[in-house]
């Protein structure tokens, strides 16, 4: 089953973000609490986990993208 | 942006920040955590664990490190208190760390609201220990005596930056009222625990740290923490640097050879992050 991994939502007055780098390629087997991808914000990077195991399907984002929060930023066929 | 260095990468899980954001929705509780967009929020709730932030999210100071929003805070909630001691019993807390916005509108500046939290906590928490990070409630004492007198295990206040940049840090402050706190908890109640912290990469020399540490010491401080200031916005105090793992290494060795009892130093070290460590460390010389 595919599911979708969205660009979260770090801090409250933030609307979106930019996703530094990716830390898995298309087609890794990933598995949930694995870091996924990178954001910088003002105060640090956040390594965001995949919240599930499977196979990382599809980089929706390339590294450098602005993302608006909740837009998603990457399919994974889901175990 | 300046770039970041390698250790200021933090994890971050969604579904575990979710969950906690969730429970204080439902029970209308804020977090210093969320409300001061900590680098560590996603390490501490996915812990399940958090820094309560009493008496609303809106502060009447307006200090140019913090993130907290400047305003008209609402009056007191009275289940505040309930709702409090309810999160941390569900959450499993050990030790619950207690802060606030600064209240100068309260005649109290808020103090009878920590003293009912830590009360709560003690009812419905038996064994929880409580630390109340409180603001310097204008150095009023009948104010602190209302905290001291819930008897918290820990006291803290923070210094925030050395002497030299506290009026362009903290401009509604002052370096010898917050001293002022810590002195006299710690004479009003030799067994309370007292902690404090300040930041680093706002500008401040070593001379002034060496310093601030003996100021801070001469209150009978027991537990410092020292961490780096991040930026919360262009709009902010300017950062000046970024101390490296090492500055903290030798720092924290200062501090323990002037006579601190117990030193969190580390880049993102915070006033409550993995605050009953430090509890642990001390608590049992009582």
């Amino acid at each position: 089953m595919e599911k979708k991994i969205n660009m979260p939502k770090l801090a409250p007055e933030m609307e979106s973000g930019v996703l530094c780098a990716w830390l898995k390629e298309e087609g890794d087997t990933i598995a949930a609490g694995e870091p996924l991808f990178e954001i910088e914000t003002n105060k640090v990077v956040n390594q965001v986990e995949a919240t599930v195991s499977g196979v990382l399907k599809k980089q929706l984002a390339e590294e450098g993208d602005t993302v608006c929060v909740d837009t998603a930023v990457a399919v994974v066929e889901a175990e | 942006m300046e770039k970041k260095p390698e250790w200021l990468k933090v994890r971050y899980n969604q579904d575990a920040v979710n969950e906690v954001a969730a429970l204080m929705r439902d029970l209308k509780l804020n977090t210093v955590c969320k409300e001061a967009n900590c680098p560590n929020l996603g390490e501490c709730y996915q812990k399940h664990t958090s820094t309560f932030m009493i008496l609303g999210s809106v502060c009447t100071r307006n200090c140019r490190f913090c993130n907290v929003t400047t305003g008209h805070p609402l009056p007191p909630d009275p289940e505040e208190p309930m709702n409090v001691a309810r999160a941390a019993k569900k959450l499993n807390l050990r030790h619950v760390v207690l802060t606030c916005s600064t209240r100068d509108d309260l005649p109290d500046g808020g103090a009878e609201q920590f003293a009912k939290c830590v009360r709560a906590i003690r009812e419905v928490c038996p064994g929880t220990t409580v630390e109340t990070l409180i603001s310097d409630m204008k150095g009023d004492h009948a104010a602190l005596d209302t905290v001291i007198a819930a008897h918290p295990e820990v006291l803290n206040h923070n210094v925030e930056t050395v002497k030299e940049l506290q009026a362009a840090v903290r401009p509604q402050a002052r370096y010898e009222r917050s001293l002022g706190v810590l002195r006299y908890c710690k004479e009003k109640d030799p067994t309370l625990l007292t902690k404090t912290g300040f930041m680093v990469g706002l500008g401040e020399t070593e001379e002034q740290i060496g310093r601030l540490m003996d100021d801070i010491l001469e209150t009978g401080c027991d537990i410092l923490t020292i961490g780096q200031y991040l930026q919360p916005s262009p709009q902010h105090y300017p950062l000046a640097r970024y101390a490296t793992p090492e500055d903290f290494a030798r720092w924290k060795e200062l501090a323990l050879s002037k006579g601190f009892r117990h030193v969190a130093s580390a880049p993102l070290a915070r006033s409550s992050y993995k605050a009953w460590e430090a509890l642990e460390d001390v608590h049992d010389l009582y």
